[in-house]
């Protein structure tokens, strides 16, 4: 009898061995309520990547990515102004564009290089089609946002991609908020008060860094309007925007040059070089054998050009073609709109750190409203990088897996880095216990 | 109750091979295993060419054959840190195997071989679970064969050594973070010798002392195969094959065991077994074309382990005789250097034997082993790759030994 009562036990015991349990994730909303997520921001909230905006980079923008973790403790769905294909439209040269893709390609002296290129495919302009306005979005954001865009009336008609998704009787964007019903919000605004006049060298008068009052007004009254109703959130400071690889890819001794032509270009060079000592200064111009700093235009110099420094950043959009074969940074200076010199990077810098200064002012005031210091975590990502299950994540352009083929907007695993600290913020900051994303699921950059 | 056993294996048959230390499995003798896995303070038969050579020379009769196999049930569960994220280990059962034969002159002198598998680890994750980058399967496999030769004086002191020739094969899985399709496949082979030398004691019929050193074999891989699936952007600098280096240390053992006759049915021993993981230091590849992108140095920094084991054997009569045990492995990982490639946690065993001796000299030796890793938060952090990880094993052996 005693044998066999034993027999029956040994088998419970081996099916009990052969499967170990561990406590389940148990989600939970802590105090805040997610069942009405609203992110306000600009091209990183909007999905902007690949110098475009498409479908697959909107639904992995970081804000997406944050709403499908906050589904597991009680939020609702995340409307977002979908574009209507894979390639949509950038307009960051001015002429609509598809998105970039890396490729192998020819330069002009027929060398074939692994370089980013716009999509050989027509621009389909549907995508800038209002879409149905009775729906109020809950992504609020559109690519090159200033913060004080968001309280200029008849946005809609001057920023195309609002346009799209622009409610009727909002005559701000600013007036969406309430349109969306925020439950808890996210805000991260500001990084183009500083970085579009970067993007463009300190060159376009159109794009003057944005003062600091202009930027703290503004902001307010987007934290009032996503406040109004009792909303709690999630605000972001601004990150060292002269960090991104935009400015750190094309290096400023991209002109290599043998003995011969370095001659050549120096005995074309004597006669200003006469003229500058003339002048009583040392800063003329010199090559020599090897990788020499390449000559950009520089109004502030009575003979308008000079050699530019290795603090000074070229930036990506420089034509590499005119680099190459057109004798730019050789014969003829590089054009201002292509270089960020030194005093338009310290400028850019303290255009930040200002915004910063003033963050840290306003949601001292706002309670139930937790800061989120990207500046701090991406000037790690830049300094030492950062590791999520064996993925490196670093500044690097292209290899770096944070930033997409633009330089400036990040990829989707970019995007769950950032929709990680925010959210640790906020199980941080609201006793909240959301899900963490597995970071290295996401794509970065994707390779031919 | 066959068909009971039956089924209770088809369940598990998605478990894997990944016991408490390390990548050691010792398994050696069935006898040896039921009784908590102590064998340096016996002399049963031809086994203790593995447990302890010293004893060699005292088991009774002249020729002494012991064969046998185990089956490894086991299964690793992950639970990623702050995430609703867990995995299971997938994979085919493990099957270490021995078998020794040995011949004893008058009495004093003994001879033997033994083959038998003291090593190896099959840890088989799904391909594409969110640990893929740091290992999608391994499977590390050695053989050791050993000749051996022993000394009885007057039936109180023993002394064996065995030469050990080891020969063991690795292959590896994992994907690599540059697109969903690019991997790599890596497989080699290696051998190299070490010893195995014991003492046994019988200071009285009743008490048994044994002691027993394995030394470390190293097994150093050369020239294994490396295949990379890249993207063509990257193939320059990835080469699609190419050929590594590799090293492996096979630990050194230390064992001390006691045994003590209580009375004719009934017998308890202790034993300590120190496992000399310190020498795991690193896993290194070094490989021949591109050396300075693809050479990689893996932490691993294990520590040494105090195994302490304790068991007891009753003889009801003359056909049966019941084993039981139990013991405590700890980890030999270290804490900031804990990788899903070999989950090896702090581990309580409990162990149940039981010989069938149908004639004289003809032993059927069964045994079950069953681990349970204790739950432990663990951190690769070269990767940042931190979780939850449990396991939980148990191990059916079957073995036969003759001796006359």
């Amino acid at each position: 009898m005693k044998k066999i009562h034993l027999l029956y036990i040994v088998p419970l015991v081996l099916l009990a061995a052969c499967k170990p349990n561990i406590d389940e994730f148990a989600p939970s909303k802590g105090n805040a309520d997610f069942s009405s997520f609203v992110a306000v921001g600009d091209s990183w909230t909007s999905g902007f990547a690949d110098g475009s905006l498409y479908i697959s980079g909107q639904e992995y923008s970081f804000p997406n990515i944050m709403n499908g973790q906050f589904k597991k403790a009680g939020g609702g769905d995340f409307l977002q102004p979908l574009m209507l294909d894979e390639y949509g439209i950038g307009l960051a040269t001015g002429i609509p564009k598809p998105k970039l893709e890396m490729g192998f390609h020819p330069d002009c002296k027929g060398v074939v290089g692994l370089v980013p290129a716009y999509a050989d495919v027509p621009v389909n302009m549907d995508n800038l089609n209002p879409l149905n306005t009775g729906i109020h979005y809950d992504n609020i954001s559109t690519p090159g946002l200033k913060t004080f865009y968001m309280g200029v009336p008849g946005m809609n008609q001057l920023n195309p991609y609002y346009k799209r998704f622009a409610s009727e009787g909002a005559a701000t964007m600013n007036d969406e908020i309430p349109l969306a019903a925020p439950t808890f919000f996210s805000l991260w605004l500001g990084s183009y008060d500083a970085l579009a006049y970067a993007i463009a060298g300190g060159a376009d008068p159109m794009n003057p860094v944005t003062t600091k009052e202009v930027f703290a007004g503004s902001l307010q009254q987007t934290l009032a309007a996503l406040t109004a109703t009792g909303a709690k959130g999630v605000m972001a400071n601004i990150p060292d925007v002269t960090d991104f690889p935009f400015f750190h890819t094309i290096p400023y001794n991209a002109l290599p040059l043998d003995q011969a032509s370095a001659d050549a270009l120096n005995a074309g060079y004597a006669q200003v070089n006469a003229i500058i000592k003339g002048l009583g200064r040392t800063d003329t111009i010199h090559f020599k054998s090897g990788a020499n700093a390449v000559i950009i235009a520089d109004a502030t110099l009575p003979w308008g050009f000079r050699q530019v420094k290795p603090t000074e950043f070229l930036l990506l959009s420089l034509p590499q073609d005119s680099l190459k074969c057109a004798g730019w940074g050789s014969q003829k200076p590089i054009p201002g709109q292509y270089v960020l010199d030194e005093a338009e990077i310290a400028i850019t810098k303290n255009a930040v750190d200002e915004y910063n200064s003033q963050i840290n002012l306003l949601i001292k005031d706002l309670p139930d409203v937790a800061l989120v210091n990207m500046y701090t975590i991406m000037k790690e990502i830049t300094e030492t990088g950062l590791v999520f299950n064996h993925v490196n994540i670093n500044a690097r352009f292209v290899t770096g897996n944070f930033y997409s083929t633009d330089g400036l907007n990040p990829t989707p695993l970019g995007s769950a880095v950032i929709a990680h600290y925010f959210i640790k913020t906020i199980n941080a900051s609201f006793q909240a216990n959301i899900p963490q994303v597995i970071v290295s699921e996401f794509p970065a950059v994707k390779l031919p | 109750m066959k068909n009971k056993f039956t089924l209770i294996f088809a369940l598990c048959l998605w478990s894997v091979a990944t016991l408490g230390g390390g990548y050691q499995v010792r398994l050696q003798g069935h006898k040896q295993t039921g009784f908590g896995l102590i064998g340096t303070p016996f002399a049963r038969d031809a086994s203790s060419i593995f447990y302890n050579p010293g004893s060699l020379a005292f088991y009774e009769g002249k020729f002494s054959i012991s064969a046998g196999a185990s089956g490894i049930f086991s299964n690793v569960l992950f639970q990623m840190q702050g995430m609703d994220y867990q995995a299971r280990t997938d994979n085919p059962t493990g099957t270490p195997f021995y078998g020794y034969v040995s011949y004893k002159f008058k009495d004093m002198i003994a001879i033997g071989v033994g083959v038998y598998t003291p090593f190896g680890s099959t840890t088989k994750w799904d391909d594409n679970w969110a640990g893929r980058y740091l290992i999608r399967d391994i499977k590390l496999s050695a053989i050791y064969i050993q000749p051996t030769i022993a000394y009885n004086y007057k039936d109180k002191f023993g002394i064996g050594a065995g030469f050990v020739y080891a020969t063991g094969s690795v292959e590896l899985n994992k994907a690599l973070p540059y697109s969903p399709d690019s991997k790599v496949n890596l497989s080699g082979k290696a051998d190299n010798f070490g010893f195995n030398a014991g003492l046994f004691f019988k200071p009285t019929e009743k008490l048994n002392i044994g002691v027993d050193y394995r030394s470390e074999i190293s097994m150093d891989l050369e020239a294994g195969d490396a295949t990379f699936t890249v993207p063509v952007a990257l193939q320059t600098m990835v080469p699609d094959t190419n050929y590594f280096d590799a090293s492996l240390p096979l630990p050194a053992n230390l064992d001390f065991g006691i045994a003590y006759q209580v009375n004719d049915k009934l017998t308890l021993a202790a034993e300590v077994n120190w496992i000399i993981w310190s020498s795991y230091e690193s896993l290194d590849f070094t490989f021949e074309n591109n050396p300075e992108l693809l050479n990689s140095e893996n932490p691993r920094e294990y520590k040494d382990t105090w195994i302490p084991r304790i068991g007891g054997e009753y003889k009801l009569n003359d056909i049966f005789t019941l084993r039981a045990g139990a013991y405590f492995d700890p980890s030999p990982a270290s804490e900031e250097y804990f990788t899903p490639e070999t989950v090896t946690l702090n581990t309580i065993a409990f162990t149940l034997g039981a010989s069938i001796t149908p004639l004289k000299g003809l032993d059927i030796d069964i045994s079950y082993l069953e681990l349970h890793g204790l739950e432990a938060e663990k951190n690769y952090s070269p990767d940042n790759f931190a979780g939850t990880y449990k396991t939980a094993a148990f191990i059916p052996g079957i073995g036969l030994s003759y001796r006359f």
